[in-house]
């Protein structure tokens, strides 16, 4: 080595024409994209997920010999993931808009769009959800000496169609309550999943806002 | 970010920022992108500089502490990232961001340093003091003279295996 580190350093940067700062066009189209990317990423996997658990829930169901109940979960859950499939479709489609807020912009209101759409859908499918699960025990539990030996303990307890009548009340209470409160049981899954991506989308564009403003 | 903030407070100091960016990325486009990160840090942090220090020390600071957080953050994304010692020499050899070659050979050398010390021996040759560094750095600048010398004998070592 004929110099020294520091000859090498301060010789090499006299006149050095690459200690021009690079251009900044669009600040944040690098990060935007990222994000974007990262979201995109995790709908995938999430849509992978659903579909392994519809055929996993049909061979579980199997098993449990509730082969009807089982199917209906598949199918359930298949219908999510093709709608989830048709939501990105809808997201492929944004307009780029001239700058990445635009884009930004655009992606999270597709995504609140995407959300509300899905809570209309929950509403109904998270009770369905819960009167299959129920569906599945009783008729596991009906197999059994269960139903015999409580009509012989509680004589008095009324049945419907081999179900007790309290039991009725109880479902149809909690499929109710299901029902009501489905909303808020999305937002806290979907926030349990994407809650710290969403953030910061939103935070990115409330700083991108305010890099505007200057 | 106004125009007049990037004019004023930070093209003034981009030799400071492209300096450091270089150190901790392998490809122009790495560099760009750590670039941008790190304008917007200063922009954002503006609020907080106090003046207790010089603007191009809090320059400094932003830019060392922008680099080392977004290599964590691509360690733990799983990016491609290659440590000081496994840095393959077709990717950095062939990132020839200057026009003088002893440089390019020079930030060769250092991007195989680890991370603290490509920041140390950075502030050393851009002749900032013992105790600067140590404040840049947040350490003690008891053994900053030491730290050098050895981050020094070691890239005259790396410069000698690989170009002589």
């Amino acid at each position: 080595m004929k110099n020294s580190i520091e000859v090498i350093w301060k010789e090499g940067f006299l006149n050095e024409k690459s200690l021009v700062a690079p251009k900044i066009n669009d600040l944040y189209n690098q990060k935007s994209k990222h994000l974007v990317d990262k979201m995109k990423r995790m709908f995938k996997v999430n849509l992978i997920v659903i579909v392994i658990m519809a055929i996993l829930f049909l061979i579980i169901y199997y098993f449990l010999d509730a082969i009807w109940q089982g199917a209906a979960v598949s199918v359930l859950l298949l219908l999510t993931a093709w709608y989830s499939i048709r939501q990105k479709r809808s997201i492929k489609t944004l307009d780029h808009g001239a700058t990445s807020l635009d884009y930004l912009k655009s992606f999270d209101r597709s995504i609140k769009d995407a959300l509300s759409e899905d809570e209309k859908i929950l509403r109904f499918t998270y009770p369905l959800y819960f009167l299959i699960a129920m569906s599945t025990i009783w008729s596991a539990w009906n197999k059994g000496p269960i139903t015999s030996k409580m009509y012989q303990k509680y004589p008095d307890v009324i049945f419907i169609g081999s179900v007790p009548l309290f039991a009725w009340i109880i479902a149809g209470v909690a499929t109710l309550l299901m029902f009501y409160f489905s909303d808020r049981i999305y937002r806290w899954d979907v926030g349990l999943i994407y809650g710290r991506v969403f953030r910061k989308l939103e935070e990115t564009i409330a700083e991108m806002e305010k890099l505007k403003q200057g | 970010m106004s125009n007049d903030f990037y004019q004023t407070s930070i093209l003034p100091f981009a030799a400071i920022i492209i300096k450091i960016c270089r150190a901790y990325t392998n490809s122009q486009e790495d560099f760009e992108d750590y670039y941008q990160e790190v304008c917007l840090q200063i922009w954002r942090s503006k609020d907080n500089f106090r003046e207790q220090c010089k603007w191009s020390t809090w320059v400094y600071r932003i830019s060392l502490n922008v680099c080392l957080t977004l290599l964590k953050k691509s360690k733990g994304n799983g990016q491609t990232y290659f440590t000081s010692d496994v840095l393959p020499d077709v990717i950095i050899t062939e990132n020839r961001a200057f026009e003088d070659e002893s440089l390019n050979q020079l930030y060769v050398a250092i991007r195989h340093l680890s991370e603290v010390d490509r920041a140390l021996i950075l502030l050393y040759l851009e002749e900032k003091s013992y105790q600067e560094i140590a404040d840049i750095l947040g350490t003690n600048a008891n053994n900053i003279g030491v730290r050098v010398n050895r981050i020094k004998e070691r890239l005259k070592k790396i410069l000698d295996e690989k170009f002589n």
